[in-house]
């Protein structure tokens, strides 16, 4: 087992790759009274065109793998929210674009919420009468993020920006598509994402590390696994630009929903490099449009935001954009004001001060963030999925200089990488 | 390895007539300061308190421009400040919250706790005032926001179905209120008016402060000594009458939207609330009924029949009611009601399992253990007890819900009336 302190925030990570190449994360948190467990594979919506073991190049159903997360609760002779609750602990699972996580909290009995939770992600157990009764149950999450027009302005600008990368298809699919999922298929994806080698598990808050991964390898090498498949995921080439300058969808809102989207051009950073970019822009985001900058201020008071006004940066090896928006009555004159002041940025260029203020803020709220178990459990994986370590946030935003904030605010924030979604009340259309 | 239980022990004094309490621990890289302000929720003043919230938090005497007093929040390694306002059965609570790092976790030595205290103090006591009026351009902007938060509530459909039942369950009474208050109140508002509101409330209602963080309690109230000098009159308890009303029979409403999924909201009158002695035996019945994964409305309406993604009942344990949700296919509408009154009648009868009971009792202690992992949730716990007029230790509930039985949650049971069926759906099909 490797230890590894990070002093300036003051917690340690213990980690270990087991035999069947499970990567195994422990962090534990001094007089927390709760723990946090997540088992995390390496598959998400956008992994529906790949090579099975044999070779063979298969497309899978839009929605396959939030149904196979759903599947995984159901085993022949027991329901695995019920042991949960047996044990007091509460669990979940979520699928995004790239990843599906499996998770409990305990404040009682870790051990054996612990094999519960390694055991039932491990035993597949699909039938044609569950698939189909599934069916009705995810036909109505559907139906109700239809109705939501916060998601539906997102997932519009996704698909406004990208042209064929996944990302731009809903995580749970439609009716429609889930209609064709069958046991088999969901054996498939079973067998080629599900394996220990792909996978990750993370255990945060109150425990004794030794113990723990005892448990951990113990729960492990009594279990059979074939060797690790060789995983071929087959992607599209997706073009640098936007598919489509903008995009509009009807639902009944209170006022109208804009959101912007800007488009990375460039793919393929890793590691520390792909984490600095990220920081980095962050920065110059909340430098440009942060609740402090003069930009939000002319933007509120001409009350063409309102505090529903946000944004945000996701970044991943192979796509990264920037959104930002809200609610607001006159979406066209949000996005030429919007742009009509990243340029008058350009100009001027970034502050010291106000790059000095926004470092800072970011210092101040990434320490926030890790008194919260469900931060760390949720944010460590994904930083390890991309070679990064979360607890290195501080160290590498001290290293950020306002020129890399600059750079970014000139390679990034480009009129013809943006497109723009619209969503409103049918009464208030132009 | 099980973890051990403590108390959450608030070390609690009065200070320039506010209630203090102050909670030391290491557990968190931050301390928080969460400032509330009992106000009784009423028609005449929920509008008037909800756009208080909002001005407050544009200035200060000290930072008369919202943006300077923004910055100077980054600059405190970006502060967590907010004021915002939340209902406690017939209470309207507004609420400050502040939250800085701690000093140790950081290069500099700022004294950011003092400052986080001033600032919080220059809130309550050094408004910025012109004339003896909030500045009519903040008052005027943010009566727009507010405006614009109660319209939007139709966005989130969920929340938007919520609040129709409770308009259409509580009439007459307060809790019935919006707590962002009604869009008609806001043009008679004054930024004068508004800061003699100001005045009378932080002069004349109750005000609790809590601290939670890696402090020194003798430090922490020499500072709200310092900053928050209010000079307080003689704080009466507020006078709410909880009234619980009896049901004669259930109410049937539809409400007709653009939507894909209707919502079947199911509002429940319990007759039974915080500071009662059944309230463990509440949280259990709730618990059976639609709490958590293995509740009877989760199993019997989404894993048996498949008709809902969610199906879940929750509690407003200081007004007594209990609201079950369900988004459905508006067809299903007739077949869901049935099988939520089916689980309700097997509740009255006892129909309810070992198992059932200690699974609920393993699930509702651990949700509440791990309130001890956040700050804001001990500072609710305590607070809870402290509006109910019942101040229970967190042992105390803990035992109440281990020990409460099936006999107990059967007396429940029979006490729950279903008040109003509410329905939110599609505009196709008859009317």
């Amino acid at each position: 087992m490797q230890t590894t302190k990070f002093e300036q925030v003051n917690e340690t990570v213990y980690n270990e790759t087991l035999p069947n190449g499970l990567q195994v994360y422990l962090v534990p948190k001094q007089g927390f009274s709760k723990t946090y467990a997540v088992f995390t594979t390496k598959y998400g919506s956008i992994d529906s065109h790949f090579r099975t073991r044999n070779g063979e190049e298969i497309n899978v159903p839009d929605g396959i793998a939030h149904f196979l997360e759903h599947k995984m609760f159901e085993k022949k002779d027991r329901d695995v929210m019920h042991e949960f609750s047996k044990n007091g602990a509460s669990c979940n699972a979520f699928t995004s674009f790239n990843r599906t996580a499996y998770l409990f909290s305990c404040t009682d009995k870790l051990d054996d919420n612990l094999n519960l939770l390694l055991d039932y992600v491990q035993e597949p157990y699909f039938t044609d009468a569950s698939v189909e009764k599934e069916k009705g149950i995810i036909g109505q999450e559907i139906t109700m993020y239809d109705d939501n027009p916060d998601w539906k302005v997102y997932m519009n600008l996704l698909k406004a920006m990208y042209k064929d990368y996944p990302i731009n298809i809903e995580i749970a699919g439609t009716i429609e598509t889930i209609s064709h999922i069958t046991k088999e298929n969901l054996y498939e994806c079973y067998e080629t994402f599900y394996h220990p080698a792909n996978m990750l598990l993370l255990v945060v808050g109150s425990f004794e590390p030794e113990s723990i991964m005892h448990l951990i390898r113990q729960n492990q090498s009594a279990k059979e696994f074939p060797p690790a498949p060789q995983i071929t995921r087959l992607f599209p080439k997706e073009q640098a630009e936007p598919a489509q300058a903008k995009i509009e969808a009807n639902l009944t809102v209170g006022l109208p929903k804009c959101m912007i989207g800007i488009k990375e051009r460039d793919q393929g950073l890793t590691k520390e490099a792909l984490l600095k970019r990220e920081l980095a822009t962050k920065l110059l985001l909340d430098i440009a449009f942060g609740t402090s900058s003069a930009v939000y201020e002319r933007l509120y008071d001409s009350e063409l935001i309102t505090e529903s006004f946000d944004f945000d940066y996701s970044s991943e090896k192979d796509y990264a954009y920037t959104i930002m928006g809200g609610d607001t009555p006159d979406p066209e004159r949000l996005v030429e004001t919007i742009q009509a002041e990243i340029e008058q940025l350009k100009q001027k260029g970034i502050d010291q001060d106000d790059f000095e203020r926004a470092k800072r803020k970011k210092i101040g709220n990434f320490l926030r963030s890790l008194n919260s178990v469900e931060f760390i459990a949720n944010q460590f994986t994904s930083f390890k999925f991309n070679e990064n370590d979360l607890f290195t946030v501080v160290p590498t935003l001290e290293s950020i200089t306002r020129e890399d904030v600059e750079k970014r605010l000139n390679e990034h924030f480009v009129v013809g990488q943006m497109a723009v979604s619209i969503v409103r009340s049918a009464s208030q259309q132009e | 390895m099980s973890a051990n239980i403590t108390e959450i022990a608030f070390q609690s004094t009065q200070i320039n007539g506010m209630n203090v309490h102050i909670l030391p621990t290491g557990k968190f890289k931050t301390t928080t300061i969460v400032t509330m302000i009992e106000q009784a929720l009423s028609e005449e003043t929920v509008t008037k308190t909800a756009l208080l919230a909002m001005v407050m938090k544009r200035a200060s005497a000290r930072f008369p421009e919202t943006k300077l007093l923004r910055a100077h929040l980054d600059f405190l390694y970006g502060a967590i400040f907010d004021v915002d306002v939340t209902k406690k059965g017939e209470r309207q609570i507004l609420q400050i919250y502040m939250e800085v790092p701690n000093e140790k976790y950081l290069s500099q030595d700022d004294s950011l706790l003092d400052q986080a205290i001033q600032f919080v103090g220059d809130m309550l006591t050094k408004p910025y005032v012109e004339n003896g009026a909030f500045l009519e351009k903040y008052v005027t902007q943010e009566k727009e926001t507010l405006r614009k938060r109660v319209e939007s509530l139709i966005d989130d459909k969920m929340k938007y179905a919520n609040q129709r039942v409770t308009e259409e369950m509580c009439q007459g009474e307060p809790f019935s209120l919006l707590i962002q208050g009604r869009v008609k109140d806001l043009p008679a508002i004054t930024g004068q008016e508004l800061y003699q509101y100001f005045k009378e409330i932080t002069t004349s209602n109750p005000i609790n402060i809590f601290v939670v963080g890696d402090v020194n309690p003798q430090e922490v109230g020499q500072a709200i000594q310092k900053h928050v000098p209010l000079e307080r009159s003689e704080v009466q308890a507020l006078d709410i009458s909880n009234s619980s009303k009896q049901v004669s029979d259930e109410r049937k409403v539809i409400d007709r939207l653009d939507v894909n999924q209707a919502k079947l909201n199911i509002g429940c009158r319990t007759h039974i609330t915080y500071k009662d002695d059944d309230y463990p035996a509440l949280l259990l019945y709730n618990g059976v009924l639609g709490g958590f994964p293995h509740s009877k409305l989760f199993v019997n309406v989404r894993e048996k029949e498949s008709l809902a993604y969610y199906a879940v009942s929750r509690l407003e344990s200081h007004k007594g009611i209990m609201m079950i949700m369900s988004g459905i296919d508006v067809n299903k509408y007739e077949r869901a009601v049935e099988i939520i009154k089916q689980q309700m009648d097997s509740m009255r009868q006892g129909n309810i399992s070992e198992e059932e009971m200690s699974q609920t009792r393993a699930t509702l202690s651990n949700q509440f253990r791990e309130l001890l992992d956040s700050a804001r949730g001990m500072i609710e716990f305590t607070y809870n007890g402290l509006v109910s007029g019942r101040k229970r230790q967190l042992d105390e509930l803990l035992k109440g819900i281990e020990t409460a039985t099936i006999e107990d949650v059967k007396k429940v049971a029979a006490k729950v009336d279903i008040d109003t069926i509410y329905l939110l759906r599609d505009k196709k099909g008859e009317a």
